[in-house]
């Protein structure tokens, strides 16, 4: 008897909880209207059924539990009522299907005339392309793919040439246009999924796929991945901003093309050594440190990464960290061919091993560092694509300082700094000091 | 051509080797032993993937407060509570388990037609389950490829067990498949050629024909996963390129080219979306059962109840690529797959009905085998229903690969079924062991992990609808459209978990401390007509029947019929035996 | 002995469609088959579903590969002193296999009419076919990985996947072969030693059969997709 009347509550509190939910859909902000009107579409007729079959389940229990002396009726068949139940069944599930493959008509339908846009997907991070004037794409080989290369386009390609490189996780999108989104991976499958889109698509490595949409609502919106994709999946972000017509363009235009990416000569590690004698006064010569001046050591880092942090400090992304504020003087000092030339300068800079400060548990440190190696590399030497720094043979104060800083999110909340917020989340799975220390007394090993 | 009647066989136990029958309990070839063999292991393992679930859990609840679960471990938790728990308890435990118990009995054999076979079935079982287990140990660890182990992450090194892990779970895998055609090639056999006189195909009971339909379709769908799982080891270990195209890991060009995941896919879900119909059927078959029993009442629609579980069989292999609608294969196939899933709602429908007709003008024992079958109902309705949401692929375009997803098949895959199971062990646990479960721990046990999963997956639907996608290992505050609340009602989730999971024990306790302390059950505690219940001596011997195998003269449903002085008829009761005479079907 | 009514509940005759059914869900048996036989058409359905997953999986690289496919008739061709003969080393495997067959179906007849040492002989005679087909599949093998460096993960004509799918496959029926061979030789010697004669049927000698024809039907397939297109 219970039973039934937890039936009944139990269907009475899902429909309340149905109305009285504070999760829905986000706000949609494309023009796939006729998906939310196909889900709720689905909602009710779902609903009336579950309502309806579990009611008359309860009522079942309560008026035919057994009682002294009642005898079930015997009645194997009702060809009758099955027949009738199994007609409105599919009259409800026709009612449904029927919008869903309009709407899906819709859907593998790309409205010609509809711009394209490339998204790149590789562990664990989104990049874009667009076709530039010519409208088309430049082919590309994936076993191009370097540093200098991270689309891996085909550089004798001409199409290429013109094609806009956008290297930030930050797509924008001009309102009210159509566009279809082109996707590729370089490694594994990835997914590109923004929820107020509702459309989405895998990508997979070796094949383009694509859906497309129109956006319909000016604003920034998270880009996800949703396809696992190994360890760091829940950190691949990207985010879309859509623009009017004019914001657009404007953006676009600060973008490189391919062209004139190659173009930028490499750096001048004479001019370099110029500019670095500023930096000198607290990096030291070698741009071996200074503990002191809490400035750490540069030597032996990764160019592309100097060169983004430098960046950084300039856009004032880094403003937050205790001791960010000098830095951002010197960067905001040097242009783009500055930094090339004294990132090449450092370089050239002999590399040597700092000292270790940190005491911890080495052992442990090892286990906390089996997730750090999935984006640093098992020796901590750095990985281009995931844009992981070096960290063997670094300072390890600095480290520390820097791991406090990405757990307190004075590093790595800036929306600018994708790769920073990655390194945020995944900081935080370094439960204390200790574990931070160990983890460091680890790296110090490699 | 007309009905030719086949020669009798009640000699059919000099198939036996009569020493055989002191029962063995080891290297028994007796099929009662080996369900139980099969049972316990099944269970072991559940709860291996149960406590995972937990860790995970913790993890989504209360991120960031155990050290233990890295992000890599979470992967590799929720890999290997998927798999576990499809194949490795539910596969297992209703056809290796239950098919293993029920079909001999219930269609009056003797036994498996190929009892050694049968016996060898069991051991390559274990030794897959260990091959699983030996997965954690293996440098790198298990594999967190997601249960789905698509390429080309499963074996790139961005993931956890990449290399070992991996091949580990493959081995595992194909042996558990050797291991399954060995059971299932028996349990076919045994449903289709050995039944006693006078029980034809529609006289069994609906287990058996859920048990068989689902051994049929283990059959045909492991193959798929058989192959996959062999060129994917290939791909890992020989370096060939069948799923691989040209990639570059960690900005490294590799050595592959040409191959095609999406390939994996297709294999994986043709083998992938049958399995859920395979852990599905003997469900329904067993619900169907517990339902008429303690309801009194013959089941609803016996013929539709038949015709609708060979419709679900078929239709289950033309479905498979509604996992895939956002996988980037040819969008055109969603107009296909979207049509062929929704029709499978119509025949599922036509159970749910025939079951809730089943109680209706019934006579309603709420006894603990129905209380857990009636829930069964529930759960799986709602389940169902959200299943008809992500089979209508616009619908499902925005939901999938989010929480909705994990709700929907939690509760009609692991909610329902696992229900059904425990309904299941509380009304046959009388026949396996003579003793009755303790009804009143049955009682907690029941209401517990009733209402608790509800709590746990309900809330999940709408989290997937506000977008939150699946496994994620942390959800930080960076993503705009997620707020405070969800947090709170993940904990809110965890906790309901915990609760569920410490109420296992006390199944689990019960379970022991029936053996010794419950009551006894006499042959058919449950007054059912099913053959298993006429057994001439309780627990049944080796051989089931004594010297005379049954002859069936009904339906498995003659409940309450008219005239009739007791409310049940056993199959086995001949017409002069009773006056007047009952239902013939 | 007949059934009667009050067993089956079915009448003793029915015809038409009715009659099918009647007779798939007479009680006891569905087909009037031993169990042993109707246990291997149904592995052999299972198995049959394994196969058109390996070829279909192969068409699929196929046609996936960015490479071009390697042209058969010239890998498999055979150099005779001096002349390359394409696939002259296929027809004969096939040829053996077929005939195997042949020698099979004898050797089950012969078993019906409870002729041991000719069913014996004739058994021999398969498996003998048999262990001759894997050692010139042997021997193709070898000419491949050795002479025309194919590897499982590349060869110098093309598509890796020609190489991977080729050993694969073939391999497998390989397999199948090589253990329908020891499975021949078992049952060929329980027939000499009179085992059947004592157990009062032939059936197995028969089972085998079937399993032996199977793998040959399977062979025709893989020789039409690897060796033809
Ligand atoms: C026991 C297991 C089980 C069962 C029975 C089902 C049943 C169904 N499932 Fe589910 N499903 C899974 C297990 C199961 N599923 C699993 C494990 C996954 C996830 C795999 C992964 O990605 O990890 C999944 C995922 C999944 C997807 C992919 C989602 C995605 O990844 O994007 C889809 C899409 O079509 C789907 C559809 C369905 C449908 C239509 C049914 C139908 O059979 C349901 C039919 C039942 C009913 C409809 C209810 C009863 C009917 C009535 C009461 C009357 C209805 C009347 C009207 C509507 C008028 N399921
Ligand atoms: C039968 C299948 C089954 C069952 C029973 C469960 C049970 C549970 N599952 Fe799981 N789950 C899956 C199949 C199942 N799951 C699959 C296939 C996935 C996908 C994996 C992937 O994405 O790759 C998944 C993923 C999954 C996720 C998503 C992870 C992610 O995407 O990040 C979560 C999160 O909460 C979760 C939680 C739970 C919980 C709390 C339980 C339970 O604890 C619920 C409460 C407990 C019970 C209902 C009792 C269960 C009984 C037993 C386990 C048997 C013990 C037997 C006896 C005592 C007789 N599961
Ligand atoms: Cu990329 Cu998940
Ligand atoms: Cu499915």
């Amino acid at each position: 008897m219970i039973l039934a009347y937890a039936v009944i509550a139990l269907v009475i509190g899902t429909v309340l909880f149905h109305f009285l939910s504070p999760w829905q859909f986000t706000p949609i902000a494309s023009n796939w209207t006729a998906m939310d009107d196909t889900v709720n579409l689905t909602f009710w007729v779902t609903g009336v059924v579950f309502v309806a079959v579990n009611l008359f389940m309860a009522y079942c229990i309560v008026r035919y539990l057994h009682r002294k002396g009642n005898k079930a009726q015997y009645e194997p068949e009702n060809k009758k009522l099955e027949w009738w139940l199994t007609i409105v069944t599919s009259v409800g599930i026709a009612a449904m299907l029927a919008p869903g493959l309009l709407v899906w008509a819709k859907f593998v339908t790309v409205p010609t005339g509809a711009s394209e846009v490339e998204v790149v997907g590789q562990q664990w991070n989104f990049s874009y392309r667009f076709p530039g004037k010519d409208g088309v794409f430049g082919t590309t080989n994936i076993r191009l793919a370097s540093p200098d290369n991270p689309f891996a386009l085909d550089p004798n390609d001409p199409n290429g040439q013109d094609d806009v490189l956008v290297t930030s996780a930050e797509l924008h999108l001009p309102i009210g246009k159509p566009v279809k989104i082109l996707l590729r991976a370089k490694d594994v499958l990835h997914q590109f999924a923004v929820p107020p889109f509702r459309v989405k698509m895998d990508m997979v490595p070796g094949m383009v796929t694509y859906f497309w949409l129109t956006p319909t609502r000016t604003g920034s919106f998270d880009a996800l991945c949703e396809q696992l994709c190994g360890t760091a999946h829940f950190t691949m972000r990207g985010r879309v901003i859509v623009d009017t017509e004019a914001d657009f363009q404007a953006w676009l235009a600060k973008q490189p093309t391919y062209a004139q990416a190659r173009a930028v000569p490499a750096g001048d590690v004479a001019a370099g050594q110029a500019t670095y004698a500023v930096c000198s006064a607290c990096h030291g010569a070698q741009g071996e440190g200074n503990p002191q001046l809490n400035a750490p050591k540069l030597a032996g880092q990764a160019g592309w990464y100097l060169a983004r942090q430098l960046q950084n400090f300039k856009l004032g992304i880094r403003d937050k960290e205790q001791y960010a504020q000098q830095m951002d003087a010197f960067a905001s000092t040097l242009d783009e061919t500055a930094i090339r030339n004294v990132v090449a300068f450092i370089g050239s800079l002999p590399d040597a091993q700092p000292p270790a400060t940190v005491a911890g548990n080495s052992e442990k440190g090892r286990g906390h560092y089996e997730t750090c190696a999935y984006c640093h590399g098992g020796a901590g030497q750095g990985v281009w694509s995931t844009n992981a720094p070096r960290l063997s043979h670094m300072n390890d104060w600095y480290m520390k300082r820097q791991l406090e800083n990405f757990k307190q999110g004075l590093r790595g909340s800036h929306p600018q700094d994708f790769s920073g917020a990655q390194m945020a989340a995944m900081a935080k799975t370094l439960m204390d000091d200790k574990a931070i220390d160990d983890v460091l007394k680890h790296i110090d090993s490699l | 051509m007309a009905y030719v009647s086949i020669a009798d066989r009640d000699n059919a136990h000099a198939l036996h080797d009569p020493q055989s029958f002191i029962t063995k309990y080891i290297w028994s070839q007796d099929h009662k032993v080996i369900a139980i063999q099969y049972t316990i292991t099944a269970i072991a393992i559940g709860l291996v993937a149960l406590t995972l679930s937990i860790l995970m859990r913790l993890q989504l609840g209360f991120p960031h407060s155990f050290s233990l679960i890295a992000p890599q471990n979470y992967y590799q938790f929720i890999t290997l509570h998927g798999m576990i728990m499809v194949i490795y308890l539910l596969t297992a435990l209703f056809l290796g388990g239950f098919g293993n118990y029920l079909i001999p009995l219930m269609c009056g054999a003797r036994d498996m037609v190929f009892p050694y076979l049968n016996m060898v079935s069991y051991w390559v079982y274990l030794l897959a389950v260990l091959i699983l287990v030996a997965g954690f140990f293996v440098p790198g660890g298990a594999t967190g490829a997601g249960w789905t182990l698509y390429p080309p992450q499963a074996i790139l090194s961005g993931s956890p067990g990449a290399r070992w892990g991996i091949v580990c779970m493959l081995a595992s895998l194909a042996t558990f498949i050797v291991a399954f055609t060995m059971g299932g090639l028996n349990y076919v056999t045994t449903v289709l050629q050995a039944r006693c006189r006078g029980m034809t195909m529609m006289r069994m009971p609906l287990s058996v024909w859920g048990i068989f339909m689902a051994t049929v379709l283990g059959l045909l769908a492991f193959p798929a996963l058989f192959v996959s799982a062999i060129m994917m080891t290939l791909d890992c270990l020989a370096g060939t390129s069948f799923f691989m195209p040209a990639v570059s890991a960690m900005g490294q060009p590799l050595g592959y080219n040409g191959g095609s995941p999406l390939l994996f896919q297709h294999l994986f879900w043709f083998f992938g979306h049958p399995e859920v119909y395979i852990v599905a059927l003997p469900a329904f078959g067993i619900v169907s059962d517990l339902l008429s029993t303690h309801a009194r009442r013959h089941i609803f629609g016996y013929r539709m109840m038949v015709w609708a579980i060979l419709a679900i069989g078929c239709l289950s292999f033309v479905v498979w690529a509604h996992h895939m609608y956002v996988s980037g294969m040819n969008p055109y196939f969603g107009f296909f797959f979207a049509t062929t899933t929704l029709i499978i709602a119509v025949p599922t429908a036509i159970k749910v009905y025939n079951w809730v007709l089943t109680l209706w003008r019934g006579d309603i024992h709420l006894t603990v085998p129905m209380l857990f079958a009636i829930a069964f109902i529930f759960t799986f309705i709602n389940g169902g229903l959200t299943g008809l949401f992500l089979g209508n692929v616009p619908v499902d375009v925005p939901l999938s690969a989010t929480y909705f997803v994990v709700a929907h098949f939690h509760l009609v895959m692991g909610v329902s079924p696992i229900l059904v199971v425990f309904g299941a062990l509380y009304h046959w646990y009388p026949k396996m062991t003579g003793k009755m479960l303790n009804d009143t721990m049955g009682r907690i046990h029941f209401w517990i992990t009733f209402i608790g999963t509800y709590m746990i997956y309900l809330p999940m639907y709408y989290l997937g609808i506000l977008g939150l996608p699946r496994r994620y290992y942390a959800w930080d505050e960076s993503i705009q459209f997620i707020p405070p609340s969800v947090h709170t009602m993940n904990q809110w989730i965890t906790v309901s978990a915990l609760f569920v999971a410490a109420v296992q024990l006390v199944f689990l306790f019960n379970l022991v401390w029936s053996l010794f302390k419950g009551k006894p059950a006499g042959p058919n505690p449950w007054r059912a007509t099913t053959l298993e219940w006429q057994t001439p001596d309780t627990p049944p011997v080796h051989g089931n029947w004594r010297e005379k195998l049954p002859v069936v003269y009904r339906w498995a449903y003659d409940y309450s019929v008219p005239g009739a002085k007791e409310d049940f008829i056993p199959q086995n009761v001949p017409p002069d035996k009773l006056a007047p005479a009952g239902h013939h079907n | 002995m007949a059934q009667d009514a009050s067993i089956t509940g079915q009448p003793a005759a029915v015809d038409g469609l009715g009659g099918v059914a009647a007779d798939w869900s007479g009680d006891k048996q569905a087909f009037p088959v031993p169990w042993g036989k109707a246990m291997m058409w149904i592995f052999l359905l299972s198995d049959t579903f394994i196969f058109t997953c390996f070829l279909t999986s192969y068409m699929n690289v196929r046609m996936s590969t960015t490479v071009k496919w390697p042209d058969p008739s010239k890998v498999f061709a055979l150099n005779i002193n001096g002349h390359e003969i394409p696939l002259l080393l296929i027809a004969i495997m096939t040829m053996v296999l077929i005939t195997s067959s042949g020698t099979m179906a004898l050797a089950v007849n012969y078993g019906y009419r409870r002729d041991r040492a000719k069913t014996t002989a004739l058994m021999l005679a398969t498996a003998a076919f048999g262990v001759s087909f894997v050692s010139m599949q042997a021997f193709e093998w070898t000419k491949l990985i050795v002479h025309e460096g194919v590897r499982p993960w590349g060869n110098p004509m093309g598509a890796p996947q020609f190489g991977s799918a080729f050993f694969m496959i073939t391999g497998f029926h390989g397999l199948h072969v090589s253990a329908g061979v020891v499975y021949l030789t078992v049952v060929a010697r329980r027939v000499w030693t009179g085992f059947y004669d004592r157990k009062g049927s032939y059936e197995t000698v028969e089972v085998a059969g079937l399993y032996w024809h199977f793998v040959d039907l399977v062979w025709v397939f893989i020789f039409a997709f690897f060796y033809l297109w």
